[in-house]
C-alpha cells in the first residue's frame, strides 16, 4: 500500500548523512537520479528521535515521528531513509498509529493544539534499498550497470536496526532477508556469507561503552575479512561510521590488521552504475577501497 | 502477546489442515492450538516418510544424525529419536514439550530457540514472516553466551545468578502504592511472562563482548519489580541498574525481542527503565546524557548537534579523550559543523513541545490482564 506513486518518495537521509557521513547523502541522490527515483527533500523535517528522546520522553518521540509523517503524508508520498536507526524509530512508530487508532488521536490533539497538520495514518517507511529492491526492481537496477563488479567479494552488513524487532518492518525484517545480496548479485557482485551479517555494530555504546563498541566492529569486519570478503557494504550510515570509519581504532584495540573497505549500499551500486568517486564520495571513507575496485575493473 | 500467538501459526501449511489451522491461529488460545497440532502428529506419523539431517554440535565436532519427520515433529521429537534410537549419548535438556518450562533452549539454524516450539519443517521450507529462509541440514548447538557442559547442555548458572541478583522480590520501603485496579500492572503483565529459558541471554550481542552486562532476562526481570506499585524502592533499583553493566550498556540490537519465545520483549522494558531513571533524575553516566541531548537538540535546531551532544555526553573530560577520534575522522574530511543548518517551521516544534508540556500523556505500550492465567 503506502502513498508514493511513480517512484517519488520523501527523502530522509537522517542527521549522520546531512552531517558526518554526507558521503552516503550523496550517492543516494545520486543513484536515485540515475535509476529515476525522485528524492523529495524534507526541509521542515526534525531528527527522528534516534530512540533515545523516544527513551527520555516517548509522547515527545511519538509527535516528533507523527509531524514528520504528516509532512510525508501531505506530499502524498512514503518516505524512504538511508539511516537504519530512522527506519527502525520510525517504522515502530508508524505501526503503532496504525494499530492503535486512540494512540494516534491523542498524538494528533498534541499537533493540532500546536497548529500543525494531523497524521493521518496513511504513509509507509522504506529503506531506500527496499525502493530499488521493490519498487523499481532488479531487472531496471541491472540494465543500468555499466561497471559490473566482476565477482568482488562483497559482504553485507545488514544493522540491527532494519532487522529486529521483525514485526514492525512490514515483511523486510527478520532473520534473513536478501535484499542486500540480491542488489549485490544484480551489480555483478558476489556475496560473502559470514556470522556477523545480522549482528551488531555496536555504534549505539560507542559512547557509553567504547571497548565494547570496538570489539563488535572490528570482530564482524574481521569475521568477513576472513570469509574473503573484498568489501562490506551497510545500508545505515550508522554501521558505515562504525564498522569504516572507525575501523582503524578496533584494529588498534583488538591488535589485529583487519583493511576491509566498507562504504554504504549506495556508493558501491553507484560505483556499478559508473558515476565517479565525486558523485559517490568514496574519497572520504577510511579504508581506501581503490585497489579493490581496480582489481576487478570498477572505474571510479 | 497476540501477535506473537499470530505470527507462530499463521503461515502456509500442508492445504488440508489449513482452513482449520487458520481460523483458530488468530482468535483461538494457545492451549487448543497445541491441542490440534499433537493429534496431526499421531495422525500423520503412520505416513511420515521425509527425513533431514541434523548436524548436532558435540564439543568441539559435529555429528549428524538422520531424523524421520513430518509437518508437525518438532527439533525435540527429533532429537529424542536420535536419543532413543540412534545414540543415547546425545545429551539436551527438555522436560514439558510445550513452551513452558524454558528447558530445551539451544541454537537452532544460528538462532536460539525453544526446540520444543520449532518444528522441522520450518526449519527446512523457512518463514517468510521472519524472512528466515529453510535449509536442507539443521544444525543444533548449545546455547550462546555461557559454558558448554555437555552437548547441547550449558551451564545456567550466570543466567541465574544475575536474575537473582535483580532482587526478584517486593521489597519494604517509602515508594510503595497500593494498587488500585488490573490497570496498575499493566506494565508488569508485559514481561512476567518469563520462562527463564535463556534464549535472550544466548542471543545477546552485548554479552558476547561484555560478561559484565546484566543481560536481557536481568534486566525485564528487573522492570518487573521496578514497574509493581507495591514495590518499595523504586528508585533504589533504578540507581543500581544505571550502573555500569545495566540499562545503559545495551546495543539495543533487538535480538532478545526476536529470541524470547513468549513475547516479553525485553529490549523494550530495557527502554523503559531507561524513562524511569531518567526521570528519576538519576542522569549522571554517559548513556542517560546521550538520550537526553536529543530533546533539546530537536527543540533548538530541529537536528541533532553532533560535536555538542559528544561534549554534552561525556563532559568536556571526556570530550578531550575523544580528539583523537575527532582528528580521525577530520582525515577525511568528516568535521561536523557547531552550527548545524536549522529546519524549516521550527516555531511549530517549539510550540509542539511547549504543548507536550501541558499535557500527560502515557503511551507506554502496555500489557492487559485478561483473564485467568494472564500476566
Amino acid at each position: 500500500m503506502g502513498l508514493s506513486k511513480d517512484l517519488n518518495y520523501a527523502y530522509y537521509p537522517g542527521c549522520a548523512a546531512k552531517q558526518i557521513q554526507k558521503e552516503a547523502d550523496w550517492s543516494a541522490r545520486a543513484i536515485a537520479e540515475e535509476l529515476g527515483i525522485s528524492l523529495h527533500d524534507m526541509p521542515k523535517a526534525t531528527c527522528c528521535g534516534a530512540g533515545n528522546l523516544q527513551e527520555h520522553d516517548p509522547a515527545a518521540g511519538l509527535a516528533v515521528n507523527a509531524r514528520i509523517f504528516s509532512q510525508a503524508e501531505e506530499m502524498g508520498m512514503d518516505i524512504a531513509t538511508i539511516c537504519n536507526t530512522c527506519l527502525q524509530t520510525f517504522s515502530y512508530a508508524n505501526q503503532r498509529f496504525k494499530n492503535e487508532p486512540e494512540l494516534l488521536a491523542d498524538i494528533n490533539e498534541v499537533l493540532t493544539a500546536a497548529g500543525i497538520r494531523p497524521y493521518e495514518g496513511t504513509i509507509d517507511v522504506k529503506h531506500l534499498a527496499w525502493v530499488l529492491v521493490d519498487d523499481l526492481g532488479l531487472d531496471k537496477v541491472k540494465q543500468k550497470v555499466q561497471n559490473p563488479l566482476s565477482g568482488m567479494k562483497v559482504a553485507p552488513f545488514y544493522g540491527c536496526h532494519a532487522l529486529r524487532p521483525f514485526e514492525v518492518f512490514a515483511g523486510r525484517g527478520g532473520e534473513r532477508p536478501l535484499y542486500l545480496d540480491q542488489l549485490i548479485q544484480a551489480i555483478g557482485g558476489e556475496v560473502v556469507d559470514y556470522q556477523g551479517k545480522d549482528k551488531c555494530c555496536g555504534f549505539h555504546v560507542m559512547l557509553a561503552g567504547e571497548e565494547d563498541f570496538l570489539s563488535m566492529s572490528g570482530g564482524h569486519a574481521l569475521n568477513a575479512k576472513n570469509e574473503g570478503a573484498d568489501v562490506m557494504v551497510s545500508p545505515c550510515t550508522l554501521c558505515d561510521m562504525a564498522m569504516g570509519a572507525y575501523q582503524a581504532k578496533a584494529e588498534k584495540k583488538m591488535g589485529k590488521k583487519i583493511g576491509l573497505p566498507e562504504m554504504s549500499i549506495s556508493q558501491l551500486v553507484g560505483a556499478s552504475l559508473g558515476l565517479g568517486k565525486d558523485r559517490l564520495g568514496t574519497d572520504r571513507l577510511h579504508q581506501d577501497p581503490t585497489a579493490v575496485f581496480k582489481k576487478y575493473g570498477v572505474e571510479l | 502477546m497476540a501477535e506473537e500467538k499470530k505470527t507462530t501459526t499463521a503461515k502456509k501449511a500442508v492445504p488440508k489442515k489449513t482452513a482449520a489451522k487458520k481460523t483458530t491461529a488468530k482468535k483461538a488460545p494457545a492451549k487448543k492450538v497445541a491441542a490440534k497440532t499433537t493429534e496431526t502428529k499421531t495422525v500423520k506419523k503412520k505416513a511420515a516418510a521425509k527425513t533431514v539431517t541434523f548436524r548436532v554440535k558435540r564439543g568441539e565436532r559435529w555429528q549428524e544424525y538422520d531424523v524421520a519427520y513430518d509437518a508437525s515433529t518438532t527439533v525435540l521429537s527429533g532429537l529424542e529419536q536420535i536419543k532413543g534410537d540412534q545414540d543415547g549419548s546425545l545429551t539436551f535438556r527438555r522436560s514439558c514439550r510445550a513452551s513452558i518450562c524454558g528447558s530445551c533452549g539451544m541454537k537452532i539454524n544460528d538462532r536460539s530457540r525453544l526446540a520444543c516450539k520449532t518444528k522441522i519443517k520450518d526449519m527446512i521450507e523457512g518463514m517468510d514472516h521472519r524472512n528466515y529462509q529453510g535449509r536442507d541440514v539443521i544444525s543444533i548447538a548449545p546455547q550462546g553466551n555461557q559454558p558448554v557442559i555437555k552437548d547441547l547442555v550449558v551451564d545456567i548458572t550466570q543466567l541465574f545468578n544475575k536474575v537473582e541478583a535483580e532482587e526478584p522480590y517486593i521489597k519494604e520501603g517509602p515508594e510503595r502504592v497500593e494498587a488500585k485496579d488490573k490497570t496498575a500492572y499493566e506494565q508488569v503483565n508485559a514481561v512476567s511472562n518469563c520462562i527463564m529459558c535463556g534464549l535472550c541471554y544466548s542471543d545477546c550481542t552485548e554479552l558476547e563482548v561484555n560478561d559484565n552486562f546484566h543481560g536481557p532476562a536481568a534486566l525485564a526481570k528487573a522492570f518487573r519489580f521496578v514497574a509493581d506499585p507495591r514495590e518499595g524502592q523504586k528508585t533504589d533499583r533504578l540507581k543500581k541498574l544505571s550502573e555500569k553493566g545495566g540499562i545503559w550498556d545495551c546495543v539495543r540490537c533487538g535480538m532478545c525481542v526476536d529470541a524470547c519465545p513468549k513475547g516479553v520483549a525485553p529490549m523494550e522494558a530495557i527502554g523503559k527503565l531507561r524513562h524511569r531513571a531518567i526521570e528519576a533524575g538519576i542522569t549522571n553516566n554517559r548513556g542517560a546524557k546521550h538520550a537526553i541531548v536529543f530533546k533539546d537538540d530537536i527543540r533548538n535546531g530541529g537536528l541533532l548537534n553532533e560535536p555538542m551532544m559528544l561534549i554534552k555526553t561525556t563532559g568536556l573530560f571526556g570530550a578531550i579523550e575523544q580528539i583523537p577520534n575527532a582528528l580521525h575522522l577530520a582525515k577525511k574530511g568528516k568535521v561536523p559543523s557547531f552550527f548545524p543548518e536549522k529546519i524549516e517551521g521550527l516555531d511549530e516544534v517549539k510550540r509542539m513541545f511547549k504543548v507536550l508540556e501541558e499535557t500527560e500523556l502515557d503511551v507506554e505500550t502496555k500489557v492487559l490482564d485478561e483473564g485467568p492465567g494472564a500476566g
